[in-house]
Protein backbone atom coordinates (compact mmCIF):
# COMPACT_ATOMS: atom_id res chain seq x y z
CA UNK A 1 0.00 0.00 0.00
CA UNK A 2 1.69 3.32 -1.08
CA UNK A 3 0.83 6.16 1.50
CA UNK A 4 1.60 9.30 1.78
CA UNK A 5 3.01 10.78 5.11
CA UNK A 6 3.13 14.96 5.32
CA UNK A 7 5.76 15.48 8.14
CA UNK A 8 5.43 18.04 10.31
CA UNK A 9 8.62 20.51 10.44
CA UNK A 10 10.50 19.19 13.35
CA UNK A 11 10.41 15.65 11.63
CA UNK A 12 11.10 16.98 8.03
CA UNK A 13 14.49 18.54 9.42
CA UNK A 14 15.53 14.82 10.29
CA UNK A 15 14.28 13.31 6.72
CA UNK A 16 16.47 15.67 5.11
CA UNK A 17 14.14 18.54 4.71
CA UNK A 18 11.25 16.47 2.70
CA UNK A 19 7.83 17.55 3.89
CA UNK A 20 6.29 15.10 1.75
CA UNK A 21 7.50 10.79 1.47
CA UNK A 22 5.92 7.61 0.11
CA UNK A 23 5.88 5.04 2.27
CA UNK A 24 3.87 1.11 1.89
CA UNK A 25 2.38 -0.34 4.67
CA UNK A 26 -0.81 -2.02 5.28
CA UNK A 27 -1.10 -0.07 9.44
CA UNK A 28 0.06 3.36 10.36
CA UNK A 29 2.71 1.58 12.54
CA UNK A 30 4.31 -0.06 9.87
CA UNK A 31 4.38 2.95 7.67
CA UNK A 32 5.87 4.94 10.67
CA UNK A 33 8.11 1.99 11.59
CA UNK A 34 9.34 2.44 7.41
CA UNK A 35 10.20 5.76 7.72
CA UNK A 36 11.93 5.11 10.71
CA UNK A 37 14.00 2.36 9.20
CA UNK A 38 14.44 5.05 6.36
CA UNK A 39 15.82 7.96 8.70
CA UNK A 40 17.39 6.19 11.67
CA UNK A 41 17.38 9.64 13.76
CA UNK A 42 13.23 10.02 13.27
CA UNK A 43 13.01 6.76 15.62
CA UNK A 44 12.97 8.12 18.98
CA UNK A 45 10.65 11.18 18.03
CA UNK A 46 8.14 8.61 16.05
CA UNK A 47 7.45 6.18 18.60
CA UNK A 48 8.12 5.64 22.75
CA UNK A 49 11.12 3.78 23.91
CA UNK A 50 8.17 0.27 24.58
CA UNK A 51 7.49 1.01 20.73
CA UNK A 52 4.34 2.57 21.36
CA UNK A 53 3.65 6.12 19.62
CA UNK A 54 5.28 8.80 20.67
CA UNK A 55 2.93 11.02 23.55
CA UNK A 56 3.41 14.36 21.77
CA UNK A 57 2.80 12.99 17.77
CA UNK A 58 -0.46 13.32 16.54
CA UNK A 59 -1.60 11.05 13.48
CA UNK A 60 -4.36 12.13 11.44
CA UNK A 61 -5.50 9.41 8.45
CA UNK A 62 -7.42 11.37 5.55
CA UNK A 63 -7.72 14.23 7.71
CA UNK A 64 -9.46 12.26 10.69
CA UNK A 65 -8.18 11.57 14.16
CA UNK A 66 -7.71 7.75 14.72
CA UNK A 67 -6.45 8.15 18.62
CA UNK A 68 -6.51 6.33 20.60
CA UNK A 69 -5.14 2.78 18.49
CA UNK A 70 -3.16 5.29 15.71
CA UNK A 71 -0.46 2.12 14.98
CA UNK A 72 -3.21 -0.81 14.52
CA UNK A 73 -5.00 1.68 12.69
CA UNK A 74 -5.19 -0.03 8.78
CA UNK A 75 -4.72 2.13 5.78
CA UNK A 76 -5.29 1.55 1.87
CA UNK A 77 -3.47 2.84 -1.71
CA UNK A 78 -3.58 6.43 -1.85
CA UNK A 79 -4.28 6.91 1.88
CA UNK A 80 -2.65 10.50 3.70
CA UNK A 81 -1.08 10.85 6.53
CA UNK A 82 -1.13 13.91 8.37
CA UNK A 83 1.90 13.96 11.65
CA UNK A 84 1.31 16.87 13.88
CA UNK A 85 3.02 17.65 17.23
CA UNK A 86 1.10 18.16 20.32
CA UNK A 87 1.98 21.85 21.87
CA UNK A 88 0.96 22.91 25.19
CA UNK A 89 2.00 26.76 25.38
CA UNK A 90 -0.30 29.90 26.23
CA UNK B 1 -32.48 45.99 27.85
CA UNK B 2 -29.76 47.64 26.74
CA UNK B 3 -29.07 51.20 27.46
CA UNK B 4 -28.31 53.50 25.19
CA UNK B 5 -24.94 53.82 25.89
CA UNK B 6 -25.04 50.38 25.40
CA UNK B 7 -26.48 50.47 21.91
CA UNK B 8 -23.95 53.03 20.92
CA UNK B 9 -20.59 50.75 22.26
CA UNK B 10 -22.15 47.72 20.55
CA UNK B 11 -23.67 49.34 18.07
CA UNK B 12 -21.24 47.97 15.14
CA UNK B 13 -22.20 43.96 16.48
CA UNK B 14 -24.99 44.33 16.77
CA UNK B 15 -25.71 45.13 12.95
CA UNK B 16 -24.15 41.62 12.39
CA UNK B 17 -26.89 39.56 10.89
CA UNK B 18 -27.68 36.94 13.16
CA UNK B 19 -25.96 38.61 16.55
CA UNK B 20 -28.49 41.93 16.96
CA UNK B 21 -29.84 43.34 20.52
CA UNK B 22 -30.59 40.12 21.92
CA UNK B 23 -27.06 38.95 21.23
CA UNK B 24 -25.92 41.98 22.72
CA UNK B 25 -28.33 41.13 25.76
CA UNK B 26 -26.92 37.53 26.11
CA UNK B 27 -23.51 38.96 26.29
CA UNK B 28 -24.58 41.33 29.13
CA UNK B 29 -25.48 37.93 31.27
CA UNK B 30 -22.95 35.70 30.74
CA UNK B 31 -20.02 34.84 33.22
CA UNK B 32 -16.94 33.95 31.36
CA UNK B 33 -14.26 32.19 33.52
CA UNK B 34 -10.49 32.21 32.11
CA UNK B 35 -7.85 29.99 32.95
CA UNK B 36 -4.82 32.29 32.69
CA UNK B 37 -3.73 35.69 32.07
CA UNK B 38 -0.80 34.84 29.91
CA UNK B 39 -0.85 34.88 26.12
CA UNK B 40 -4.32 33.43 25.02
CA UNK B 41 -5.71 35.16 28.25
CA UNK B 42 -4.32 38.48 27.39
CA UNK B 43 -6.19 38.23 24.43
CA UNK B 44 -9.26 36.36 25.08
CA UNK B 45 -10.31 38.73 28.05
CA UNK B 46 -9.47 41.92 25.57
CA UNK B 47 -11.94 40.83 23.42
CA UNK B 48 -14.36 39.47 25.26
CA UNK B 49 -14.46 42.78 27.57
CA UNK B 50 -14.76 44.96 24.37
CA UNK B 51 -17.28 42.79 23.07
CA UNK B 52 -19.07 43.59 26.28
CA UNK B 53 -19.50 39.75 28.48
CA UNK B 54 -21.11 40.49 31.52
CA UNK B 55 -18.63 39.12 33.66
CA UNK B 56 -15.05 37.97 33.51
CA UNK B 57 -13.12 36.03 35.96
CA UNK B 58 -9.66 35.51 35.70
CA UNK B 59 -7.15 33.68 37.79
CA UNK B 60 -3.83 33.23 37.36
CA UNK B 61 -1.38 32.76 40.31
CA UNK B 62 1.91 33.88 38.33
CA UNK B 63 3.51 37.22 38.27
CA UNK B 64 4.42 39.56 35.21
CA UNK B 65 8.18 38.89 34.41
CA UNK B 66 9.93 41.06 31.74
CA UNK B 67 10.31 37.78 29.35
CA UNK B 68 5.99 37.52 29.54
CA UNK B 69 5.85 41.01 27.25
CA UNK B 70 6.57 40.26 24.16
CA UNK B 71 3.07 38.09 23.92
CA UNK B 72 0.99 39.00 27.28
CA UNK B 73 -0.39 42.25 25.83
CA UNK B 74 -2.59 42.99 28.89
CA UNK B 75 0.68 43.63 31.05
CA UNK B 76 3.44 46.30 30.60
CA UNK B 77 7.21 47.05 32.14
CA UNK B 78 5.23 48.57 35.39
CA UNK B 79 3.56 45.68 35.83
CA UNK B 80 7.09 43.32 36.23
CA UNK B 81 6.64 41.66 39.51
CA UNK B 82 3.26 42.10 40.44
CA UNK B 83 0.02 39.89 39.99
CA UNK B 84 -0.91 39.30 36.40
CA UNK B 85 -4.48 39.34 37.59
CA UNK B 86 -4.11 42.67 39.13
CA UNK B 87 -2.63 44.20 35.60
CA UNK B 88 -4.85 42.29 33.62
CA UNK B 89 -8.14 43.34 35.32
CA UNK B 90 -6.56 47.13 35.16
CA UNK B 91 -6.16 46.97 31.62
CA UNK B 92 -9.07 45.63 30.85
CA UNK B 93 -11.26 47.99 33.48
CA UNK B 94 -9.78 50.82 31.00
CA UNK B 95 -11.08 48.75 27.90
CA UNK B 96 -14.27 48.73 29.04
CA UNK B 97 -15.61 50.26 32.38
CA UNK B 98 -19.10 48.21 32.41
CA UNK B 99 -17.58 44.74 32.40
CA UNK B 100 -17.23 43.35 35.61
CA UNK B 101 -13.71 41.80 36.20
CA UNK B 102 -13.09 39.34 39.13
CA UNK B 103 -9.36 38.86 39.29
CA UNK B 104 -8.28 35.93 41.80
CA UNK B 105 -4.28 35.11 42.23
CA UNK B 106 -4.28 31.94 42.93
CA UNK B 107 -3.04 28.68 41.33
CA UNK B 108 -5.32 26.22 39.83
CA UNK B 109 -5.60 22.58 41.29
CA UNK B 110 -7.82 19.49 41.64
CA UNK B 111 -9.17 20.91 45.25
CA UNK B 112 -10.16 24.34 43.83
CA UNK B 113 -10.87 24.04 40.65
CA UNK B 114 -14.92 23.38 40.86
CA UNK B 115 -14.85 26.22 43.87
CA UNK B 116 -12.97 28.87 40.96
CA UNK B 117 -15.29 27.88 38.46
CA UNK B 118 -18.39 28.31 39.99
CA UNK B 119 -21.26 29.54 38.23
CA UNK B 120 -19.63 30.15 35.05
CA UNK B 121 -21.17 29.56 32.14
CA UNK B 122 -18.04 28.70 30.01
CA UNK B 123 -14.43 27.95 30.46
CA UNK B 124 -11.75 29.51 28.22
CA UNK B 125 -8.42 27.57 28.49
CA UNK B 126 -5.89 29.96 28.23
CA UNK B 127 -3.32 27.74 30.39
CA UNK B 128 0.16 26.94 29.54
CA UNK B 129 0.79 23.01 30.74
CA UNK B 130 -1.62 19.65 29.90
CA UNK B 131 -2.46 18.78 33.65
CA UNK B 132 -4.35 21.92 33.96
CA UNK B 133 -6.14 21.98 30.72
CA UNK B 134 -7.07 18.42 31.60
CA UNK B 135 -8.36 19.49 35.41
CA UNK B 136 -9.96 22.65 33.08
CA UNK B 137 -11.76 19.76 30.47
CA UNK B 138 -12.66 17.55 33.32
CA UNK B 139 -14.61 20.23 35.34
CA UNK B 140 -16.33 21.58 32.24
CA UNK B 141 -17.83 17.83 31.73
CA UNK B 142 -18.73 17.50 35.61
CA UNK B 143 -20.33 21.04 34.87
CA UNK B 144 -21.77 20.77 31.33
CA UNK B 145 -20.45 23.48 30.42
CA UNK B 146 -18.55 24.44 27.15
CA UNK B 147 -15.24 24.65 27.10
CA UNK B 148 -12.36 26.39 24.40
CA UNK B 149 -9.53 25.14 24.12
CA UNK B 150 -6.26 26.48 22.60
CA UNK B 151 -2.58 25.77 22.90
CA UNK B 152 0.42 27.71 21.05
CA UNK B 153 3.93 26.92 20.41
CA UNK B 154 6.65 29.21 18.39
CA UNK B 155 4.50 30.04 15.30
CA UNK B 156 2.29 27.47 15.69
CA UNK B 157 -1.67 27.07 17.47
CA UNK B 158 -4.38 24.85 17.77
CA UNK B 159 -8.36 25.63 18.88
CA UNK B 160 -10.84 23.33 19.16
CA UNK B 161 -14.08 23.96 21.31
CA UNK B 162 -15.65 21.28 23.39
CA UNK B 163 -19.53 20.64 24.09
CA UNK B 164 -20.35 18.38 26.86
CA UNK B 165 -21.86 15.14 25.94
CA UNK B 166 -22.00 16.26 22.17
CA UNK B 167 -18.56 16.98 21.02
CA UNK B 168 -15.36 15.46 21.60
CA UNK B 169 -13.32 16.24 24.65
CA UNK B 170 -9.49 17.01 25.06
CA UNK B 171 -9.01 13.48 26.56
CA UNK B 172 -10.92 12.03 22.98
CA UNK B 173 -8.07 13.30 20.96
CA UNK B 174 -4.73 13.67 23.55
CA UNK B 175 -3.12 11.38 25.92
CA UNK B 176 -0.81 11.87 28.13
CA UNK B 177 1.11 14.93 29.09
CA UNK B 178 3.67 16.60 27.48
CA UNK B 179 7.19 17.76 28.58
CA UNK B 180 6.51 21.45 30.06
CA UNK B 181 8.70 24.30 30.65
CA UNK B 182 9.58 27.65 28.85
CA UNK B 183 8.04 27.12 25.16
CA UNK B 184 8.98 29.38 22.45
CA UNK B 185 6.68 31.46 21.01
CA UNK B 186 6.45 35.04 19.14
CA UNK B 187 3.47 37.15 20.53
CA UNK B 188 1.49 37.18 16.98
CA UNK B 189 0.74 33.13 17.38
CA UNK B 190 -1.50 33.66 20.95
CA UNK B 191 -2.77 36.28 19.07
CA UNK B 192 -4.15 34.45 16.23
CA UNK B 193 -5.33 31.51 18.32
CA UNK B 194 -6.85 33.88 21.12
CA UNK B 195 -8.99 35.52 18.65
CA UNK B 196 -10.12 32.22 17.29
CA UNK B 197 -10.83 31.08 20.64
CA UNK B 198 -12.63 34.70 21.54
CA UNK B 199 -14.80 34.20 18.35
CA UNK B 200 -16.08 30.74 19.14
CA UNK B 201 -17.03 32.07 22.65
CA UNK B 202 -19.14 35.14 21.37
CA UNK B 203 -20.72 32.76 18.94
CA UNK B 204 -21.18 30.35 21.35
CA UNK B 205 -23.02 33.16 23.90
CA UNK B 206 -24.73 34.79 20.88
CA UNK B 207 -25.69 31.91 19.46
CA UNK B 208 -24.65 31.82 15.59
CA UNK B 209 -22.88 30.44 13.86
CA UNK B 210 -21.34 27.01 13.41
CA UNK B 211 -18.58 25.83 16.66
CA UNK B 212 -15.38 24.52 16.39
CA UNK B 213 -17.07 21.37 17.70
CA UNK B 214 -15.71 18.12 16.59
CA UNK B 215 -12.73 19.59 14.52
CA UNK B 216 -9.06 20.32 15.85
CA UNK B 217 -7.85 23.59 14.07
CA UNK B 218 -4.26 23.67 13.66
CA UNK B 219 -2.72 26.89 12.91
CA UNK B 220 1.03 27.19 10.72
CA UNK B 221 2.08 30.74 10.86
CA UNK B 222 5.04 29.55 9.04
CA UNK B 223 3.03 28.57 6.11
CA UNK B 224 0.05 30.66 7.24
CA UNK B 225 -1.85 27.62 6.64
CA UNK B 226 -4.90 26.57 8.84
CA UNK B 227 -5.94 22.58 8.87
CA UNK B 228 -9.07 20.97 10.31
CA UNK B 229 -9.04 17.34 11.70
CA UNK B 230 -11.64 15.57 12.53
CA UNK B 231 -11.95 14.59 16.03
CA UNK B 232 -14.90 12.45 17.55
CA UNK B 233 -16.01 11.32 20.89
CA UNK B 234 -14.37 8.21 22.21
CA UNK B 235 -16.84 6.08 24.35
CA UNK B 236 -14.23 4.89 26.91
CA UNK B 237 -12.99 8.71 27.54
CA UNK B 238 -11.82 8.54 30.97
CA UNK B 239 -13.55 12.52 31.15
CA UNK B 240 -16.71 12.43 29.10
CA UNK B 241 -17.41 8.24 28.20
CA UNK B 242 -19.97 8.23 29.93
CA UNK B 243 -22.00 11.08 29.49
CA UNK B 244 -24.91 10.46 27.08
CA UNK B 245 -24.58 11.80 23.36
CA UNK B 246 -26.32 14.53 22.90
CA UNK B 247 -25.77 15.36 19.24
Amino acid sequence: MSVRIKLHRSLAKIADGRAVLEVNGDTVGQCLEQLAARFPNLKKKLFEKNGALSRILEIYVNGESIYPDELATAVKDGDELDTVMRISGG
Amino acid sequence: MLSQEELERYSRQILINGFGEEGQARLKKAKVFIAGAGGLGSITATYLAAAGVRVIRVVDHDTVELSNLNRQILHRDEDIGKNKVDSAAKRLKDINPEVKIEAIAEKITEANISKLVADSDLIVDAMDNLPTRYLLNKTAIEKKIPFFHGAVNGFEGRAMTIIPGQTACLRCVYRGAVVEGSFPVVGVTPGVIGCIQATEVIKYIVGTGQLLGNRLLVYDGLNMKFTQFKVKRDPNCQHCGALKDKS
